[in-house]
């Protein structure tokens, strides 16, 4: 029975941080309408942002979100605004635009690529920082120290983010685009610096993940990758676009990974993520959050 | 039908033209032997290719300016290159034209076991003694081919040395070691390496507490590793890329698992970041490797000087085989006194090589059995520590080869 708590409790904490590593993919996709195959590779770049402002400047993980998150934000504000926009722009009367699909997934490869030739294929972690292998032991258990803060950041960008788009004006621009970018263009709210605003959160929301990851993960250039996969899984059992879906489907993923090998070997767990994937898009496909009717 | 049997006709004229050249007894007066050595020199394989050759180009240089094959009449080795690209085809033609344009005595390569399978039939066919100094594949010395000689340890005996190791250590430390966990990458590598696990624990009578693949993309281990702590296992062990390798370690560490010993298979736990990312945590962690520059033998540390002033890094397991197999020929040479190929692979089938510069592996002798399998080629076990110079990797296994003054730590602290 201990165990079971104990599996369930990292479950849920990794869940959480899957949950936030997806959270930048549901904003830009509910708003954009476009699958950005790239987001596991700005989470990398968040990554190795945090990695190098933690290991130059000595600071403690959690305040390297001071640098990380206004970086990541003007990195996806620009990003979209250079590389993106002029092909939104050349595909308008398109309402979800595969070109812009395969331009995310040039920025993945250009950016993985760009990484290994700077950095190298080394695998990196931060060495001698104040969260490395922290546990909480209360008799045989064990809860990981890195995790907790990690889970409590996702829940608390979650609800900043949710009340971001709800109660300012920016975030009711930004609303008012993903429910209709034409009607949204006439009410005078300019749809392409909604996007790259909206790029730049998703972007600074995938910094905040990449700070939660650095205390216990490695960093190298294809990282994102392993992310990537989850994160899709996750935004389509939660609901595409949906941000509490995206916390409670990283939950589900985690609470299978962790609970699953004790009664199976680990990669059984695997195929179970990927069998509930297909399970939900045969039954409900818009996801556990995620809205019934299109607008 | 006719065109066919035209071009039938001319191709097995060709062969016998060339069976009655290469049959010619050597030319009296003729002053070098010549050697072909099939490696990478380009492609994926390429950088582990460029260490062969210039193992190979040091030894020869070495010979030669020793005075050659005595028995020879002070004969010189010549030594011909050509790339596989580790591409089997090119592998298979390039034997053909060292032999029949180039008049090759004697063959070596190919690393890439891949390549070195196909390449090692058309020596046999043609009766040319093959040196293999490294591919591991256990397939290419169980051809029942008469002129293939391997000096690398073959896959199997990654497994196997491993639970010497384990036997060894038991008996040198008075620690029983009981339960066994087996935990390994999901993919053809580590279940190879867990399916003879399996039987060599069924033989030593240890009792497996664990058996679990992981997939090597796994974001989080704790899972696996709350398993390993819960089975109690004494030792660990494990077959590993670089990411999870590092993951697993430092959650084992994270969790305080007691565990006596954890065994590695090389691969990500080898892997130059390995000692870096995973830091402290990987203290103790034993690992399996060909070679390694430590290993207390004569003349290693010498060979490895002078390599490393001539060409920038350390031998390599790749390095010191391809070195040694130089020697190997030289001996070979010199105890054939003839350039007739059936003499000199009896000469080879015959070696027992124990002494010389090219004997800086870890082991003590050169002895092929009847499949040609250098039937003393171990491999060594090392162990990752910190003693006052950083963490290092300090070879414990087999002791003949183990670091003066250090004595490994086992069981686990």
């Amino acid at each position: 029975m201990i165990y079971f708590i104990e599996d369930s409790i990292n479950g849920i904490l990794m869940g959480s941080i899957y949950g936030l590593t997806a959270m930048g993919l549901t904003i830009i996709f509910g708003v954009l309408k476009v699958v950005n195959f790239a987001h596991g590779t700005l989470l990398m770049v968040g990554m190795y942002v945090a990695y190098w402002t933690v290991t130059l400047t000595g600071l403690h993980p959690y305040l390297a979100l001071i640098i990380v998150v206004p970086v990541m934000y003007v990195f996806g504000y620009y990003l979209q605004d250079i590389v993106i926009k002029p092909i939104f722009k050349s595909e308008k009367n398109v309402r979800e635009p595969i070109t812009v699909i395969i331009v995310t997934t040039g920025v993945w490869y250009v950016l993985d690529n760009l990484t290994l030739m700077l950095f190298g294929p080394q695998y990196r972690s931060i060495q001698n920082n104040p969260l490395q292998g922290k546990m909480i032991e209360i008799g045989e258990m064990f809860i990981s120290v890195p995790k907790l803060w990690g889970a409590i950041t996702a829940v608390a960008t979650a609800f900043a983010v949710y009340y971001f788009f709800q109660k300012t004006r920016t975030g009711r621009a930004i609303r008012a685009c993903s429910l209709d970018r034409d009607a949204a263009s006439l009410s005078g709210i300019n749809q392409y610096k909604i996007y790259n605003m909206t790029f730049g959160i998703g972007t600074a929301v995938a910094g905040v993940a990449a700070v939660t990851l650095v205390p216990f993960y490695n960093i190298f250039p294809s990282v994102g990758v392993l992310f990537d996969i989850k994160g899709f899984i996750i935004v389509v059992l939660g609901g595409l676009g949906s941000i509490p879906g995206a916390i409670i489907g990283g939950i589900i993923i985690g609470l299978i990974e962790s609970v699953g090998p004790q009664f199976m070997t680990a990669t059984w767990t695997e195929a179970i993520v990927y069998g509930l994937f297909l399970l939900v898009l045969f039954v409900k496909p818009s996801g556990l959050f995620g809205v019934k009717y299109d607008w | 039908m006719k065109l066919n049997r035209i071009v039938t006709a001319s191709v097995s004229a060709g062969l016998l033209l060339c069976g009655l050249i290469l049959a010619d007894p050597v030319l009296a007066g003729e002053k070098t032997i010549k050697i072909g050595n099939i490696i990478p020199l380009s492609g994926p394989s390429a950088s582990v290719g460029q260490q062969g050759k210039n193992a190979r180009e040091m030894a020869v240089e070495e010979i030669n300016a020793n005075g050659g094959i005595k028995s020879l009449g002070g004969a010189k080795l010549e030594m011909l290159y050509a790339d596989s690209e580790s591409k089997p085809e090119k592998g298979v033609s390039e034997a053909e034209r060292l032999i029949n344009t180039e008049k090759v005595n004697v063959l070596t390569g190919c690393w890439n076991s891949a390549v070195t399978y196909p390449t090692t039939a058309v020596a046999e066919r043609y009766g040319i003694p093959f040196i293999v100094p490294v591919s591991v594949s256990d397939k290419i010395t169980e051809q029942g081919f008469k002129n293939v000689f391997r000096i690398a340890a073959k896959d199997s005996w990654w497994t196997r040395d491993q639970f010497s190791f384990l036997k060894d250590m038991e008996k040198e430390f008075k620690t029983p070691v009981k339960k066994l966990a087996f935990v390994y990458e999901n993919g053809d590598w580590g279940k190879g390496f867990a399916s003879q696990w399996k039987k060599l624990a069924a033989e030593a009578g240890y009792e497996v507490v664990l058996d679990e693949p992981y997939p090597s993309t796994a974001t989080d281990l704790s899972p696996v590793v709350q398993k390993i702590k819960r089975a109690r296992a004494d030792v660990l062990m494990l077959v590993s890329n670089a990411a999870d390798a590092i993951l697993l370690t430092n959650t084992l560490a994270a969790y305080k698992v007691k565990l006596k010993a954890v065994v590695a298979s090389g691969g990500g736990h080898a892997d130059p970041s390995f000692i870096k990312a995973a830091g402290k945590n990987a203290r103790f962690i034993f690992d399996i490797v060909e070679w390694e520059t430590d290993v207390n033998k004569p003349g290693a540390k010498e060979i490895n000087a002078q390599y490393k002033d001539k060409y920038g890094y350390n031998l390599t397991g790749e390095a010191v085989d391809a070195y040694l197999s130089m020697y190997l020929i030289k001996d070979a040479l010199e105890r054939a006194a003839s350039l007739d190929k059936d003499d000199i692979r009896k000469a080879l089938a015959d070696t027992h090589l124990t002494s010389g510069p090219g004997m800086i592996v870890g082991y003590d002798a050169v002895e092929f059995d009847a499949s040609g399998q250098n039937s003393h080629a171990s491999l060594v076990m090392v162990q990752i520590n910190d003693i006052g110079n950083g963490l290092e990797r300090i070879t414990v296994w087999p002791k003949i080869a183990r670091r003066p003054g250090y004595t490994p730590v086992f069981p686990k602290p």
